[in-house]
This record gives C-alpha cells, sequence and structure tokens, in this order.
C-alpha cells in the first residue's frame, strides 16, 4: 500500500550514507540545508555490533562461524561480523559471470569495515585514456580535484609519507605507522628488484585528530572499530550533521526509484520502509544519489517513466555500463627463514594494512610491459591470529606444536590490486524475471576479468615470487586464480562523468546531463578503478558534488 | 601388507554399526560448554565443569578423538589439547556440521579396523608407542604406505579440526603469544634497528 499523505520537503535527499553519501550529508547539512537520508539497512551501536575485541575463545564457533550457515556467509562476512551484510535483497548474474557481491546496508555502508587504504588518483590515471589509447580521459584534471584530496584527508586522518612517486601523488599525512621486522626484510628485497616499497597512505589515525581517538593498534580493524579511530561515516560524519539540526536520517529504507514530476525534475524518492513493509515517498528539491556503484544503477535504471522509458539519466544509453572492478587475490605466499624461532611480535596491528607497494609498472613509457596501465601490491604477515600456515608444516606431537610456534612470526603473502578496463561486456541491468523480496526487479550483474587484468595478474604472481626469493625467503605457493569478481567492493563506472551528454550519465560535476537537480556521489561517477582505492576519490568526487549543488540551489538554478 | 586389504565395504559395515549404537541426540538437545577450562565466570567462583558429554560422537569415538588430540598437540613443555579441551571442540564443531559427520565417522571407523587389522585391538587399546607409529604413517611422506589412501585423508582432516581448536583457545593464543587484541600506545615497530636485514637474531624459541 502506499503512502500518499503528503510529506515535508527537503532541500535534498541523499540516497545511502557510505563514504560518498555521508560526505554528501554532511556537506550539505553544514551548508544549512535540510536534508533527508534514506539508508537501506539499521544504525549500528559500535558497543553492541562491533565485536572486535572479542577473542576468538569468545565466540561460540571460535570466529569460524556457524558451519551450517558458512556457504552463505560473503568471503568478508564471519562470526563476528555475522548479521551486518546484507542478505535479504537480491542480485542476479548473467549466464558466465561469476559475482559475490557484499552489500552493507547498515548505516556507513562499507565504511564501517573498510581496508583503509586511502591514495590519491593522479593525472596519470585521469589521462590513462589518451595516454594508452585504451579510454577517454576523465573530464577532470589532478589539479583541479587535489584541494577537495586535501580537504579530504583533513577530515579523515590518513597516516603515509611524502613519497614523491609519479603514480601516486603525495597528500596531507599523520605519522605513518611504524615499519615491522618483516617489512625491512622484503623491503631490502623489493630494492634489489627496483620495486618500491613503502607505507601505505591509510586512513587509521595514528595520532588523536579532530577529536578522534588514535588507534590502539587491536589488529581486528575490519571487524569494526568501537573506538573510531578511522574514517567511517557514523563515527565521522554523521554525528557533524546531526549537530546542525539538518538531517533527518530514515533507516531500514530500502530506495526503489527516484521520483519525477511532469517537467522531467527529480522531485523525490520511493521507498520501502522495511519496518512497516510499506512504500512510502519523500520529496525534495534535488536528489543525490549514493548508494554504491550498482545499487546506484539499478536505481535509475528502475525509475522508468514516459519521459525516461530505459531508466532516470540514461539518454546516453550508458547507464550501468563501463562496470569495472579491481582484481584481487593472493599472488604469492612463503616465509622470511630470518624470522624462524623469534619470539612473537605485534605484526598484525591493522590488520596488517601497513605498506604497500605502489604501481611501479608502465610509468614512463604506457606500453612498456604486455599490459596498459599497471597495478599495486600489498604485501602482509608475520604474527596472525590463527597460523594459517600450519597445513605448511608435517607431521604431529612436539615436534610440530615447536615448529608452530618456530614459524609464527615468519609467513608473508602479498595481495594484488589489479584494475580492470572498462569493457563494453561488463555492465549492469535490470533483471527482467528477478524482483527482490520487496517486489523492486532486481539487478542484473554481467562481468568478466579481461586480458589485460589477466596480464597484470600473472606479472603480479612472478613479481611477488621474485621479491621473496629476493629477501630471502622461501616460497611456499603462488596464486592459482585470482578472486570472484566484486570481492574487492570497488566497483565504477555505471554513470561515469563526461562532458559529452551523448556518451556520459554525468557531467564533470557528477550532475545527470538529463536531469539538472540530480546528482551522483559515489564510485559510479569515476571512469576506472586505477591501482588505488576508490574511498578517498569518492569522498574528494562527492564533497566538490555537493559544493557544487549547494551552489546551484543558492543560485535558485539549478541547471547552471 | 599394513594397511592392504581394508576393504571400504568392511568399514562401512562396522561404521553402520557405531552409528546405530551413537548417543546422537539430535540438533535440539546440544549445549556447547562454551566456559571451558580456562574461561572466566561472570558470577563468582565457576562450577567445576561435569565430564563432558559428547554431542556427536559415541563414547568410543570421543575416547578416540580425545586420544588423537593429545598426541598431535601433546601437554608436553607446556600445555596442550587436553588443557584446551580441543576434543570437546571438535565433537562441537563436527555436531555443528553436517557436512563432515560422514567423513569423521568413516575415518574413526578406518582408524579402528586399520588398527584392528596390524595389532588385534582397537586405536585406543594400544600402546602410546603403537598408536604414534600408526599416525607416523599417515603423517609423514617419506613413511606413507601403500593402502592407506583413507587414513592419511582422515588424519588431515582431523589434524586440522585439532589445529583449529587449539589455537583459537586461550592456552593455544598463550602458547603462540598472540599479541593481537591489546592496546599499544603506538604502532609497534621493529626492535632490530642494528640489523634491519634480520640475520643475526639470537633464537628465541630453539630448532
Amino acid at each position: 500500500m502506499k503512502n500518499l499523505m503528503p510529506d515535508q520537503t527537503y532541500d535534498v535527499i541523499v540516497i545511502g550514507t557510505g563514504a560518498g553519501g555521508g560526505m554528501a550529508i554532511k556537506t550539505l547539512c553544514e551548508a544549512g540545508l535540510k536534508v533527508c537520508a534514506l539508508n537501506s539497512g539499521r544504525r549500528l551501536d559500535p558497543a553492541k555490533d562491533f565485536r572486535n575485541h572479542k577473542q576468538s575463545y569468545d565466540m561460540k564457533y571460535r570466529g569460524f562461524g556457524d558451519p551450517r550457515k558458512r556457504d552463505q556467509y560473503y568471503h568478508i562476512e564471519n562470526e563476528y561480523t555475522a548479521g551486518l551484510w546484507e542478505h535479504g535483497i537480491a542480485y542476479t548474474t548473467a549466464p558466465g559471470t561469476e559475482w559475490e557481491w557484499p552489500r552493507c546496508a547498515a548505516v556507513g555502508g562499507k565504511t564501517n569495515f573498510w581496508g583503509r587504504s586511502a591514495a590519491r588518483m593522479g593525472d596519470i590515471d585521469f589521462k590513462a585514456g589518451s595516454r594508452d589509447g585504451s579510454d577517454v580521459d576523465w573530464p577532470v584534471s589532478y589539479e583541479e580535484i587535489a584541494p577537495y584530496y586535501s580537504r579530504a584527508e583533513r577530515m579523515i586522518g590518513v597516516a603515509s609519507t611524502v613519497q614523491n612517486r609519479p603514480s601516486n601523488p603525495d597528500g596531507e599525512y599523520l605519522p605513518p605507522m611504524n615499519l615491522r621486522c618483516l617489512d625491512f626484510i622484503l623491503q631490502k628485497g623489493c630494492e634489489k628488484l627496483g620495486v618500491p616499497y613503502l607505507p601505505d597512505r591509510l586512513a587509521q589515525l595514528t595520532v588523536a585528530h579532530e577529536g578522534h581517538p588514535p588507534c590502539h593498534y587491536c589488529g581486528n580493524c575490519t571487524e569494526g572499530c568501537d573506538t573510531g579511530s578511522f574514517f567511517s561515516t557514523p563515527w565521522f560524519f554523521l554525528p557533524l550533521a546531526e549537530k546542525t539540526g539538518n538531517l533527518e536520517l530514515r533507516t531500514n529504507a530500502v530506495v526503489k526509484n527516484v521520483l519525477v514530476d511532469e517537467n522531467g525534475r527529480a522531485k523525490g524518492a520511493a521507498y520501502i520502509d522495511r519496518d512497516r513493509k510499506q512504500e512510502m515517498e519523500v520529496y525534495a528539491k534535488a536528489v543525490v544519489v549514493a548508494a554504491s556503484c550498482v545499487e546506484s544503477a539499478r536505481i535509475l535504471l528502475n525509475s522508468k517513466s514516459s519521459r525516461f522509458p530505459t531508466g532516470l539519466a540514461n539518454s546516453s544509453g550508458q547507464l550501468g555500463h563501463n562496470l569495472c572492478d579491481h582484481l584481487y587475490g593472493t599472488t604469492s605466499y612463503g616465509y622470511l627463514p630470518q624470522l624462524l624461532g623469534q619470539g612473537s611480535f605485534p605484526d598484525n596491528v591493522s590488520n596488517s594494512q601497513v605498506v604497500w607497494m605502489p604501481r611501479w609498472q608502465n610509468l614512463n613509457n604506457p606500453h612498456e610491459e604486455k599490459f596498459v596501465r599497471g597495478y599495486s601490491i600489498y604485501p602482509t604477515g608475520g604474527c596472525d591470529e590463527f597460523p594459517w600456515y600450519q597445513d605448511q608444516i608435517e607431521g604431529f606431537g612436539s615436534e610440530f606444536k615447536r615448529n608452530i610456534k618456530r614459524y609464527y612470526p615468519t609467513p608473508v603473502s602479498f595481495y594484488c590490486q589489479i584494475p580492470s578496463l572498462p569493457s563494453p561486456t561488463n555492465y549492469v541491468d535490470i533483471d527482467p524475471e528477478v524482483r527482490d523480496i520487496y517486489g523492486i526487479p532486481a539487478v542484473r550483474v554481467h562481468f568478466q576479468w579481461g586480458p589485460n587484468e589477466l596480464l597484470m595478474w600473472e606479472h603480479a604472481k612472478e613479481v611477488c615470487r621474485d621479491v621473496i626469493k629476493a629477501s630471502e625467503g622461501e616460497v611456499w605457493g603462488v596464486g592459482e586464480k585470482p578472486n570472484t569478481p566484486g570481492y574487492s567492493l570497488h566497483e565504477t563506472g555505471t554513470c561515469r562523468m563526461g562532458n559529452d551528454p551523448k556518451r556520459f550519465v554525468t557531467n564533470r560535476f557528477g550532475q545527470a546531463h538529463d536531469v539538472p537537480n540530480l546528482y551522483v556521489c559515489d564510485a559510479s561517477v569515476l571512469l576506472s578503478c586505477s591501482d588505488k582505492t576508490t574511498t578517498l576519490s569518492v569522498l574528494a568526487f562527492s564533497l566538490r558534488t555537493s559544493e557544487y549543488l549547494i551552489e546551484n540551489l543558492r543560485r535558485g538554478n539549478p541547471s547552471s | 601388507m599394513a594397511g592392504q586389504g581394508l576393504e571400504r565395504r568392511e568399514v562401512l559395515r562396522v561404521m553402520a554399526l557405531a552409528a546405530a549404537a551413537s548417543q546422537f541426540p539430535g540438533f535440539s538437545r546440544w549445549t556447547f560448554a562454551c566456559d571451558h577450562i580456562g574461561a572466566q565466570s561472570t558470577e563468582g567462583a565457576p562450577a567445576k565443569p561435569a565430564a563432558y558429554l559428547p554431542q556427536f560422537f559415541t563414547p568410543e569415538e570421543y575416547a578416540t578423538v580425545e586420544r588423537l588430540s593429545e598426541l598431535i598437540i601433546p601437554s608436553e613443555g607446556s600445555a596442550g589439547a587436553r588443557e584446551a579441551g580441543v576434543s570437546e571442540f571438535v565433537d562441537f564443531m563436527v555436531f555443528s556440521d553436517p557436512g563432515v559427520q560422514y567423513r569423521f565417522r568413516y575415518g574413526l571407523t578406518w582408524l579402528d579396523a586399520h588398527a584392528q587389522q596390524l595389532y588385534g585391538e582397537t586405536f585406543r587399546a594400544l600402546t602410546p608407542d603403537r598408536q604414534t607409529e600408526i599416525l607416523q604413517h599417515l603423517a609423514y611422506k617419506d613413511r606413507y604406505r601403500e593402502g592407506e589412501d583413507e587414513g592419511r585423508e582422515f588424519f588431515k582432516l582431523v589434524r586440522e579440526y585439532v589445529v583449529m581448536g587449539f589455537y583459537t583457545s586461550r592456552v593455544g593464543l598463550e602458547e603462540l603469544d598472540y599479541p593481537g587484541l591489546k592496546f599499544y600506545s603506538e604502532s609497534p615497530g621493529c626492535p632490530h634497528g642494528d640489523d634491519p636485514e634480520h640475520l643475526h637474531l639470537p633464537k628465541v624459541v630453539k630448532d
């Protein structure tokens, strides 16, 4: 049943409360605009929902989870975070597509559990299209976006060092994490091969920042932080927005579609109230879609009308297209004999996210390698919560037990972050057959790794194996196959920005070409995912779009 | 020769008898003693834990699992599987996982049939030396014997569960001196500034 009671009209509706939505909500509220934020899940209570300080033996299944439910868990989900990821709302995959797509519907979305790597993209990424001829350039230069990166970094706090590298511009940083024993050893090995090994750009507070306490290095970051010592919107942005008195946050509100008036302008959003199982509508002068890359496409594709028969803001036909993702996987793993028999050391202080090997390929010449563009690597290792290397050690008894202890500080492994290239066969549309539990037509994913990213995967496996050897380590194995697409949670595309309305969904400010009071503030506007993570770029672009929106509303001329 | 002639058919027949004799209570009655050794009770002194009643295994099977866990992680030198209550964990996890129950039941039956064939007694009735001897042929590549594939597979499985149970217990994490889930005032860095390549470190754990 539809609730057609007239509701208060807001200045802006923001759909989604993750990095992009959270930044929009904060920026708009602080500018004095009345904001209604819609979030598809509930609000979490960090003290109750984040079990990051629970020991394995405090958990019923020791952290391994209920075996009967294990098949239902996403890779990122475990006994600590069970119940925090979305399982109720369906998505489908086209034949031939494997897509594992964990969605955190809770307020704050993926920022609750993100990996915290927060590097800037640069012109090497924005101009990659013309540089290697494989795509178009971004409509924004690094010079133009750099001030927004600086402001985003100041808001969230990023620990790193100035590195003067061509592939990853430096920003404004808190003191870096200290390097561990294994880092010094691997760094030496990398040096021999000419591969960089540096502190990551890590959004984790090494000192108190903007009223947030510094990290205490317990190591269970991806279970959610109950002290708020790394950036997430519920800890950092939403309290600031709420302080203004301008925010109304509606939780358990699954947006179905954007509503349009007779002039083709956005006038609100229709959503399902999950608690009341009722369809509701809310109205505003402008709408910001920030539901995450694929969800935003789903909402706009489902916003069909006689005026917009193929979905809202889709006159280019590009809505849902150019879906990119990071190819993730363990490239190689082994151990460092130098550390055999050493005592334990707190290596796992940040889920091991201390260092990275930032892109070093195709820097001088875009065609140096067999592939175009480049990738980055995250090394990890040392004393972990569980001795996963146990299957490398033979036998049983006292000798086995002693060996487990001897090897405890020694394991290392490498994780790749490889960008896919935009491809006409990688996109999302609406499944004509399937509706979710609320009757909303489900989104359908079409995606496969392309040859360029698979060449990088082979390259990365070889390099990482060589790094272990050059570090005087022993190789246990190399990755057999990359993780399933969707795994990285770094989808980009679907609403790409560009100057030509015939080829792009949004303009250079993230404003829909077809609908002047509709804006997109998430990774769907990014042209590709590059070798960096997406969150910092989502924050910077969302900040810029939000300020552009404010300016338009002030001028009373949203189409300027 | 050892292990040869142990027919799968025979193992299955014995296993069916064991399953019939099992006290398996069904999925509604289980309670797992989370307050195993070392865990703290919030209300005063913890009651002395009663003898553990296996949820999945028969008493005989459970005795074998207990013995296996002690052989895999012994209490020599420091606390082992016994102190960590590992066999309880194994029983609980197997109880909770219908997908693995058959493999455990089959493997335990194989092990007894194998012991019977070699020494005329069940595995748990053998001397520790003979038990160790049997496991060595399943655990070490250079001592593998023909016809024992199923035993090796079972040993791998049971070792995995014992390792899981031990190193997620309080005593197991103490054994490793697990350094996580603590509070540090600054990010802990390498203390070996004078030896960045770590080539001359004195060993803490002997080879």
